[in-house]
């Protein structure tokens, strides 16, 4: 069996397309006849499968994290775990019982091992859900969600790319796509890690470029493959993010112009349809 | 008027947040004293829109997490670390304990649970908080989480902290995307919530889901829908959801675009969207007021 190919699509600022161009993208190599699954890795706001005119149903996974509860009779307000949690999530009054706040909470689980009176269960909770969505043949979308309000969404992501490595597996297709979230958060490191190539999508601004740098010197630094994608190419300044491309040898693959049609397709939920990736 | 904290957030990216806080803390700032506070420590690009270049007055490296170190010696391999990282930061290969620190959240678990004593934690830098009185004589507090670093969400707390020592009647304070660690910091203590949304199935969809993390903490807020003229039929849908909520329309203007890529403020521009802001601008005076 060939090996699957990786590739990421991400781009450090905001709304530059990285959902656009990753849609794009697996109808570019679905024409070339390749089986694909594009992953939505931006759990905390995933909106591929809404580009795509898809509904989210019957969630495929449940993920599941471990938070601390306590219990009453055996707490002897000592405050250890107050002291000990580094994410500020356990709160006490002077004289009062510890609460435990899982919207603050990593779910690490230090206080429930460092608590001396054993006072401190575990309890399971839903943080994410993953879903799975044919869309063709040859194209899948699997999506991860994080449900209520999670702190550390990272997890999430992992356990996403581990189910959609094995579905791959299962269905031996030819590439994996990896849409990250936007920024360089953990969530986003956790979606780039072992991929074989990424692309950096970026507009001509100061904001794209500032951006722009700073995904590949994270790129760099997870000794990942980066190449720019361009979107709005016609607007602003294209000069500013030719000259990161300079700086940090990166090539320029794709330049996508404005395009009205692709504005209201996105509006609309009918990405499907669109191919303007062309060298 | 007590102090305000006003944060600008949208859970998509890309929808405007830093323009929106820019131009309303330039309207804040002809009457009050403000401080403003660029919470994407990811990618903190508030700076840009106020025409700033990277030069700041003061830039300090800071520490807001903790990573492991492994003493070697005293370590027998005993996998409890491994077993309890809720973050799969740590493994066992060929008989040599690993730790992978993009994955690792500085918890101290590992530290805790090991029988050996074999795990320390050592505090590490792992961003930089940057300050200036920028040009429109009022202080901004940025920060850059290094690339790689993980604690994004305690970088934001630490800003909060060094705006607070400013004098100041409001703090503006421009989000990052999305719904996790560093947007709850944000959020955290704010008086108000300005959501940002575009009239796309993505924009809205990501406001809904940012508002539960707003309805959480119960903070007050208003809708501003930006590029509301490029889908007509789903910005109906929008202000009829969000009724008295909606707080503002702002329309697609090619020129913003523009602007921006010349480093040209907005409240520097005649254009459109700095009278429709500053419609946004008077509705939170009022609610401010009402709230004295």
């Amino acid at each position: 069996m060939s090996k699957i190919k990786k590739i990421a699509i991400t781009g450090g600022k905001g709304g530059t397309g990285k959902s656009t161009v990753s849609i794009m993208l697996a109808n570019k190599l679905r024409n070339e006849s390749k089986k694909i699954i594009l992953v939505d890795c931006d759990v905390e706001c995933p909106n591929d499968y809404l580009l795509l005119s898809q509904k989210l149903k019957k969630p495929v996974k449940k993920i599941y994290a471990q938070f601390p509860k306590l219990k009453k009779p055996k707490c002897q307000k000592c405050g250890l775990c107050v002291l000990k949690c580094r994410s500020n999530a356990v709160f006490q009054a002077p004289g009062k019982y510890p609460i435990f706040i899982h919207e603050l909470c990593s779910g690490c689980g230090l206080c429930w091992h460092i608590c001396p009176h054993g006072a401190i269960k575990i309890e399971k909770k839903l943080i994410g859900a993953v879903f799975e969505n044919k869309i063709n043949d040859n194209f899948w979308l699997i999506t991860g969600q994080s449900v209520g309000v999670v702190d550390e969404t990272g997890p999430i992501v992992t356990k996403l790319k581990d189910y959609a490595v094995n579905l791959a597996q299962k269905l031996r297709a030819d590439y994996i796509l990896f849409d990250t979230a936007v920024g360089l958060h953990c969530g986003v490191i956790r979606a780039l890690i072992d991929v074989d190539l990424a692309y950096a999508v970026t507009e001509p601004t100061p904001l794209g470029a500032h951006d722009l740098k700073l995904i590949l010197d994270l790129l760099k630094i997870l000794k990942v493959q980066a190449e720019i994608v361009i979107n709005q190419a016609d607007l602003g300044k294209i000069e500013l993010v030719n000259k990161i491309s300079r700086q940090l040898k990166t090539k320029v693959v794709y330049k996508i112009p404005y395009s009205k049609n692709l504005v209201k397709a996105y509006s609309k939920g009918g990405l499907l349809k669109m191919n303007l990736l062309s060298r | 008027m007590k102090k305000n904290k006003i944060v600008v957030a949208s859970g998509k990216g890309g929808v405007g947040k830093s323009m929106v806080s820019s131009v309303l803390a330039n309207f804040f700032a002809k009457k009050n004293q403000i401080v403003a506070v660029d919470c994407d420590v990811d990618a903190p690009n508030l700076h840009l829109w106020f025409g700033e270049n990277e030069k700041w007055d003061k830039v300090e490296k800071i520490s807001t997490n903790e990573m492991p170190i492994i003493n070697k010696k005293k370590c027998n391999l005993c996998g409890k670390c491994v077993d309890i990282c809720a973050f799969d930061a740590m493994a066992i290969n060929n008989q040599r304990l690993t730790i992978n620190n993009f994955f690792c959240e500085g918890c101290a678990a590992c530290e805790v649970v090991c029988p050996q004593k074999a795990v320390t934690m050592k505090r590490i830098k792992n961003a930089e908080v940057r300050i200036k009185n920028n040009v429109w004589g009022f202080p901004l507090i940025s920060a850059q989480l290094y690339p790689g670093q993980t604690g994004s969400g305690k970088v934001v707390e630490e800003i909060k902290k060094r705006a607070e020592n400013f004098d100041h009647q409001i703090m503006i304070l421009d989000s990052p995307a999305g719904t996790g660690c560093p947007v709850i910091a944000a959020l955290q203590g704010s008086n108000f919530a300005l959501l940002v949304t575009e009239p796309t199935p993505s924009g809205l969809s990501d406001l809904r889901r940012v508002l539960q993390v707003v309805k959480y903490f119960k903070i007050p807020y208003g809708v501003v829908i930006n590029k509301w003229d490029i889908n007509q039929g789903l910005s109906e849908r929008i202000e009829k959801e969000f009724k008295y909520k909606l707080f503002g329309k702002i329309s697609y203007d090619k020129r913003i675009f523009k602007a921006i890529a010349n480093l040209k403020p907005i409240i520097k521009t005649n254009l459109p969207v700095k009278k429709e802001i500053k419609e946004i601008f008077n509705k939170i005076k009022l609610i401010n007021k009402n709230e004295d």
